[in-house]
């Protein structure tokens, strides 16, 4: 196997366990049924796929995956697919898109950049799942106890998983080319 | 024409609405209408579900262990007051057994086979829950070879937890009972009274307080606080006696038409990592 090839290995391997623990956290940890109407979901890997878009240059690589885990995501979770299978890619192509803003990598760029990237994707599935009825939530509603407290929740961890990831992702990408 | 199609991107964003709406639809009908996904929507979550045991199982382990180091704290006060209870308890469970036993007898003589109050279970772990607003599934990891089906209903230790909302190989979702959804399905259950049960449907949750609320009561004078609600096994897969919780309160609508019944969920839909699955003998329509 060639780096490149291992390196690939490891970021499916990264995004990947970055899926399962969004589903373990939310029952292990986030679980509350019984009462509360805050709902909190972690979205881990959010958190990996937007530190990798951050560092992939290739964009054809970045759609792929988009769509890959975006269908597991939403077959597996969800039980409806076109949530995150349009949102993903579709937002990998926007950061991918405006990287010419950004100077370098450093911690405030990513942070706000997976703060829009959250915000973009709840807000779109929001907003979907009300076209299609599955929720009779109200966007007033949506805000104050679903968006509100994610983002909070999310950004907290980012901050806090900051430095590992971003020299996981930055590990994962960087390769020297062999011959 | 050759200037109609020129501009690539809104082809593409045109393209890419079209396949989110055509997508979504055509999921939503399946899920809606038909009782198994389509195969290759089977086995993928099949194997995702089979790979994820891998990371579940060391969760459910820790989940465990951390209710029962809280279980440890109430252990005395609990002791002492199932101590008193236990004494009762041998004395109901060689009652039932011969009440059992006689109805069995009974129903024999009477040529019944199974009637709304029998059903076989199977037992699954969980093995995720999804981390959605409105799409309030727990991934189990047993399917349709262990002879589950759509709209199955599940147990957890105490009590009613929800119903099968898709169910694949080797792997099915459930939904909880908790989800606040127009769409969702929907529980006929009955209040055990004194001299009658008063039936009608548990239809929604809310979640402002935690209860169930129970509508379409026929009547509500003799309905008290701390009555057991169950299934009536009314329609569907659900058979009868499945205990869902107590009332809690009656509340009248804004006109003052129709009384909603209140219930406390009696599964604590928290600590728990096995579910049971509900297999009813006597198979309604569908």
């Amino acid at each position: 196997m060639t780096i490149k090839n291992r390196k690939i290995f490891g970021q499916v391997l990264f995004i990947l366990i970055a899926f399962y623990l969004d589903g373990l956290m939310k029952w292990a940890f986030l679980n509350n049924m019984n009462r509360g109407t805050v709902i909190i979901l972690p979205q881990l890997m959010l958190m990996a796929i937007v530190m990798l878009t951050m560092r992939i240059e290739d964009r054809r690589q970045l759609i792929i995956y988009g769509v890959v885990f975006g269908v597991i995501y939403d077959s597996y979770y969800y039980g409806i697919i076109g949530l995150y299978t349009v949102l993903l890619p579709l937002l990998m192509v926007g950061i991918d898109h405006f990287r010419f803003l950004l100077i370098k990598n450093n911690m405030g760029y990513d942070l706000s950049i997976y703060f829009l990237a959250l915000t973009f994707l709840q807000s779109g599935i929001y907003l979907l799942e009300k076209l299609l009825q599955q929720t009779s939530t109200d966007a007033l509603d949506f805000i104050t106890f679903t968006l509100g407290p994610t983002l909070l929740w999310n950004i907290l961890v980012f901050f806090l998983l900051y430095v590992p990831l971003a020299k996981l992702s930055e590990w994962l990408v960087k390769y020297r080319r062999d011959k | 024409m050759q200037k109609f199609f020129s501009n690539k991107k809104l082809i593409i964003l045109m393209i890419l609405i079209i396949v989110t709406f055509g997508l979504l639809a055509i999921t939503v009908n399946i899920r809606d209408k038909k009782n198994t996904p389509p195969v290759v929507q089977q086995v993928g979550n099949d194997v995702v579900s089979v790979v994820g045991g891998v990371f579940a199982y060391p969760t459910n382990a820790v989940k465990n262990a951390t209710s029962e180091f809280s279980d440890l704290y109430n252990t005395y006060s609990e002791n002492k007051r199932l101590k008193e209870r236990i004494g009762e308890l041998a004395q109901n469970q060689a009652k039932l057994e011969v009440v059992q036993d006689e109805n069995k007898k009974l129903k024999q003589e009477l040529k019944l086979n199974s009637t709304l109050t029998d059903y076989s279970t199977v037992n699954a772990s969980v093995l995720s829950r999804s981390p959605s607003s409105w799409q309030n599934y727990l991934t189990i990891n047993r399917g349709t070879t262990s002879g589950i089906k759509k709209n199955m209903p599940v147990m957890s230790g105490k009590g009613l937890i929800g119903r099968i909302v898709e169910a694949d190989k080797i792997s099915s979702k459930v939904e909880l009972i908790s989800t606040n959804n127009e769409l969702n399905d929907k529980f006929a259950a009955e209040i055990i009274g004194n001299n009658k049960n008063i039936t009608g449907v548990v239809s929604r949750y809310d979640s402002d307080t935690g209860d169930l609320v129970m509508e379409n009561v026929n009547s509500t004078k003799d309905i008290k606080k701390g009555q057991s609600v169950i299934t009536s096994g009314l329609g569907g897969l659900t058979p009868r006696g499945l205990y869902i919780g107590k009332v809690y309160g009656i509340k009248k609508d804004n006109y003052g038409m129709t009384n909603s019944v209140y219930i406390t969920p009696a599964a604590e839909l928290r600590n728990f990592t096995v579910v049971t699955v509900i297999k009813s003998s006597v198979h309604g329509e569908e």
